[in-house]
């Protein structure tokens, strides 16, 4: 039972008093006006009841500024009409893409769409890649569940996807000793959370650790199941393990509305095409509000978090050696730890991300003052950061709810529908285990539909990616050249990236066929020349395997080509 | 036992000149490029302009590489082509030169090693540009290799930032080409170029130059639709209210180049903060014994003539490259220089025309610059004026420098 009349003195205490609070059956309904984003973000927070099962659905009518519509692909035709899938799962993100693979392990019709041109293209692919060990999440929470599970599973499914993972931990620095005793205690409460063998670092142990941490900080917690991975490396591996086992893939596919009948999903009309599933897994990240109000089954709200990440040369990878960030022991503001500083698996470093409420749901623009920001509070835990060895910087937007965990649960009113919202940090060490228990909600909703489901006997765990030839010891090297010379041609100087590589990537089982696509699965493009030498390169090579002009190879989307026409012409050398 | 006494990598005007120097010297050379092709970035530099001292004439990019690489091909140079040195060891006193192509990975051993490798263009996040990130943002360079070797325009309308030779050089090409160039802009108060460039780039094609103005922002989610340029103040920092949209599909950048050492950092060679170039001596050898670094590499310069000067004196310096010890003086340049080069000097070797590059950190007229042993002058040359983009290059006797002496460069109003 909700306590609504708690909730609206509760509203008015602490200054909310233009906004109240009503129950509609299956939610906290948010009501009022205000011209001021935040203020709408901080009644929903005060709203929000701990640990309810009913959450603060936000109809507050903001008048500061029009909502963007969420971006449409302008692709329109016919690719998936009349499909009738076991199971749509709507978002190619890791949430989608890993339940995706799951549920290939039954022998199910399985249909995963997204609306970008490839996957991980929302906060899947826009994360600093931690594998969390779950230090400060609520005892009781999905997050904490969802984590420690996710977590334990990552060293086996590294290694059935052939993805990089590192199991390198994750430092908490502090900045006083006081602490010192208070952590002996938690080593024994974090070891029953499943945290493992928590280490203490005394000054001189942190700096064995972490060399590059200023004098102040005085101590340090190690949590040893803290790792990275590459995230939308993770992802687009999910997608193609999936698809290797039948799944079927549909990009630029955008999910425009639901005919329902008696509580359930009829038909789902995209831009491709209407498709009939029997069940639909609601997975589309800071858009699942959306998608659930489609299926009649809004029952929460997502409020668009943005955080920036900046990405330095992997020269400075030396200054860091696992991940670590400094603990404000005078709690600030926000939902998110502030960011840290993260080496990545391909040793670069990222400094970031922090944390701003936003009601652009994708608004990945950047702000030199916040990036500033980023570089000034990371400043307080080592010396060694510079703005200037600075390769790029890229935004995300996290898709909370008000009660800031995760909402994984079939439909409530809408019965075959299954949602994975409100997917934040840290969703990416979570997701392995979410998508095992959604797949379960699926083959139960089919179950009792009297759909029998049976194991898929086919179904192949492991997916080979792409070899990253510089890795290799030479004799591994060798031989690949041996058998494709294209391995020993280098088309990215920055990252040593082979013409090879990059072929292998334009032939995988999940479609790509731009320049980011292909950046983002082998990396030419990803070093300290942002691509100005192997760009025109990867472009060629894009036009020449995939059969297009060179004027028709795009950066990204459809709307994106890289060049405008030929120029005035004459003999080429070559 | 080695397989060479010199190996050269890169085969730009630095390396090919260096290549064919140590050559000369009797040497069994070995030059490695990257590329399908020797040349470089002249490949791309279909305008004219170098040579002129080097040759006396003015020839193309392409020509003036032509030179050099007919001669690399008369010689017995051996060339490794589309290769790629993926690492690099020193092995007591021989260099272990780990080379991949599509034949498969070879190592060879070398006794001096010259490091050619050129620059990169600084790119729009190194310059703090902001916004979204889509098609249409360009450096120079990259612009430059689409028109001219591949044939494809990448802009229709479009906008440069920085007035580096390439930007100037493409704000003219890409109007031949039938682009609309809405203006260089120029975060500095003066133009970065040379002015030669300026005069037959812009001025000859109206094309507007706004210096003290760089662009913040760029807008556009598929391609590139306008950008955000904002007056800056002396500090280069842009003024609050001055923002002004410009529309536009495309932004070429010419921000700058940086010196491309990743192979010296490897190697743990000492990298000079100013220049971002190995520290080198009078001989161009860096702080790794028998390694030794000329052209871009070393430091940006503004005319190829002395990017091949200095690698064909790499080169030489290569071949003749012997264990002997050396003993090296700092030679300091003061503050109202941007860098000098060398900034060292072997005075174990000789010294007697040391050739010194230097550029002045600001714009002056009017400056006599001097060259001091312990205090006492040795040199003194007389400007007219000097501009931070064009290099000046001054001989030296510095043969009388001992272990002990005290090298400094000064420059003073007259």
């Amino acid at each position: 039972m909700i306590d609504i009349e708690k909730i609206n003195k509760r509203l008015e205490e602490n200054g909310f008093e233009e906004f109240s609070v009503h129950d509609n059956g299956v939610g906290i309904v948010l009501t009022g006006e205000s011209d001021d984003w935040d203020r709408i973000i901080g009644a929903g927070f005060c709203a929000a009841e701990k640990f309810g099962k009913m959450h603060v659905i936000n109809d507050v009518n903001f008048t500061g500024s029009a909502i963007p519509k969420m971006r449409l692909p302008e692709l329109e035709d016919s690719a998936i009409d009349g499909l009738h899938p076991d199971v749509l799962v709507i978002g190619g993100g890791i949430v989608g893409a890993s339940i995706a693979r799951e549920l290939m392990k039954w022998d199910l019709d399985v249909l995963l769409v997204e609306k970008e041109y490839d996957l991980a293209l929302g906060a899947s692919g826009r994360n600093d890649g931690c594998v969390h060990p779950g230090i400060d999440l609520k005892k009781g929470s999905l997050k904490q569940k969802y984590n420690l599970a996710g977590n334990r599973m990552f060293d086996q499914l590294s290694e059935e996807l052939d993805i990089d993972f590192e199991r390198c931990g994750q430092t908490v620095v502090f900045d006083t000793v006081k602490f010192l005793p208070l952590m002996r205690l938690s080593r024994a409460y974090f070891k029953r959370m499943g945290l493992g063998d928590v280490r203490i670092l005394t000054r001189k142990q942190l700096l064995a650790h972490e060399p590059a941490v200023k004098d102040n900080c005085k101590c340090g917690l190690f949590f040893p199941t803290g790792g990275v991975v590459c995230p939308y490396n993770l992802t687009i591996a999910y997608g193609e393990n999936a698809v290797d086992n039948g799944a079927a893939l549909s990009l630029n596919t955008a999910v425009l509305g639901m005919q329902l009948s008696e509580g359930s999903i009829v038909s789902v009309s995209t831009n491709r095409g209407t498709v009939y599933p029997k069940v639909v897994v609601n997975a589309a990240g800071v858009f699942t509000e959306e998608i659930a109000k489609m299926a009649g089954d809004r029952f929460f709200s997502i409020h668009p978090r943005k955080g920036t990440n900046t990405i330095l040369d992997r020269k400075q990878a030396r200054i860091v050696r696992t991940s670590y960030s400094l603990l404000d022991h005078l709690k600030t503001e926000g939902h998110s730890k502030g960011g840290g500083i993260v080496r990545t698996v391909d040793n670069n470093v990222l400094v970031g991300p922090d944390a701003f409420e936003t009601y652009q749901k994708e608004d990945y623009t950047t702000e030199g003052k916040n990036i500033a920001a980023v570089f000034a509070k990371q400043g307080r835990v080592t010396d060694a950061l510079h703005i200037g060895d600075t390769i790029t910087y890229f935004s995300g937007v996290r898709a909370p709810t008000f009660e800031e965990d995760f909402v994984v649960e079939k439909g409530r009113k809408t019965w075959n529908l299954v949602h994975a919202a409100g997917i934040q940090s840290p969703g990416l060490t979570a997701a392995p285990a979410i998508a095992i228990d959604v797949s379960q909600m699926c083959v139960e909703i089919l179950e009792e539909n009297g759909e029998p489901v049976l194991p898929n006997k086919a179904y192949n765990p492991k997916r080979r990616g792409i070899p990253r030839l510089s890795k290799l010891n030479d004799t591994d090297r060798s031989t690949l050249i041996a058998q494709n010379p294209a391995y020993g041609e280098i088309v990215c100087r920055c990252e040593e990236i082979s013409r090879g590589e990059i072929i292998d990537a334009l032939h995988r089982s999940v479609p790509c066929e731009t320049v980011d696509g292909i950046k983002r699965r082998c990396r030419p493009g990803m070093g300290r020349c942002q691509g100005g030498f192997c760009g025109p390169l990867v472009a060629k090579i894009i036009s020449e395997e995939k059969g297009i002009p060179l004027e028709e190879v795009c950066k990204s989307d459809a709307k994106s080509r890289l060049l405008i026409r030929k120029s005035k012409g004459g003999d080429l050398i070559d | 036992m080695t397989d060479y006494d010199v190996t050269v990598i890169g085969a730009g005007p630095a390396g090919l000149a260096a290549a064919l120097a140590a050559e000369k010297n009797g040497k069994h050379v070995l030059l490695v490029e990257r590329a399908a092709r020797m040349g470089g970035i002249l490949n791309q530099c279909i305008h004219d302009g170098f040579g002129l001292i080097r040759f006396g004439e003015k020839l193309s990019g392409c020509e003036y590489a032509n030179r050099y690489i007919n001669e690399l091909k008369a010689s017995n140079v051996e060339t490794a082509l589309l290769t790629f040195v993926t690492r690099i060891e020193k092995n007591k006193d021989v260099f272990e030169i780990t080379l991949v192509n599509r034949d498969g990975l070879r190592t060879v051993k070398s006794r001096a090693l010259v490091l050619s490798t050129g620059c990169r263009e600084r790119t729009a996040k190194q310059v703090s540009i902001q916004g979204t990130r889509p098609a249409g943002v360009f450096t120079a360079g990259t612009a430059q290799y689409y028109i001219n070797i591949l044939g494809e325009m990448p802009a229709k309308k479009c906008v440069i930032l920085g007035s580096g030779d390439i930007g100037l050089i493409m704000a003219r090409r890409l109007t031949l080409e039938g682009a609309e160039v809405i203006g260089v802009y120029e975060a500095k108060s003066s133009p970065s170029g040379l002015t030669r460039n300026i005069a037959q780039c812009l001025d000859d094609f109206d094309i507007p130059l706004h210096v003290s103005h760089t662009v913040t922002r760029v807008f556009g989610e598929s391609r590139l639709n306008a950008v955000e340029i904002a007056q800056v103040d002396d500090k280069m920092r842009p003024i609050p209210g001055t923002e002004e949209i410009v529309e536009c599909d495309t932004l070429i950048l010419s921000v700058g180049l940086i010196p491309e050492n990743e192979l010296a950092e490897t190697m743990n060679i000492v990298i000079d903060s100013k220049t971002k170039g190995p520290v080198c001596d009078q001989n161009y050898e860096t702080s790794l014994d028998g390694v030794f670094v000329c052209g871009n590499a070393l430091h940006v310069n503004d005319l190829v003539d002395y990017v091949s000067e200095s690698g064909e004196a790499a080169g030489s310096s290569a071949a003749g490259y012997s264990a002997n010890k050396r003993i090296l003086v700092d030679i300091t340049a003061a503050n109202d220089f941007a860098y000098a080069v060398p900034a060292k000097l072997n005075v174990n070797s000789d010294a007697a025309k040391t050739v010194l590059f230097f550029r002045s950190r600001e714009e002056r007229d009017k400056t006599e610059v001097q060259v001091l042993v312990n205090g006492a002058s040795v040199y003194k040359k007389k400007y007219t004026k000097l501009r931070p983009p064009e290099m000046e290059r001054i001989v030296v006797d510095f043969s009388h420098v001992g272990p002990t002496d005290q090298v400094t460069l000064e420059m003073r109003e007259v």
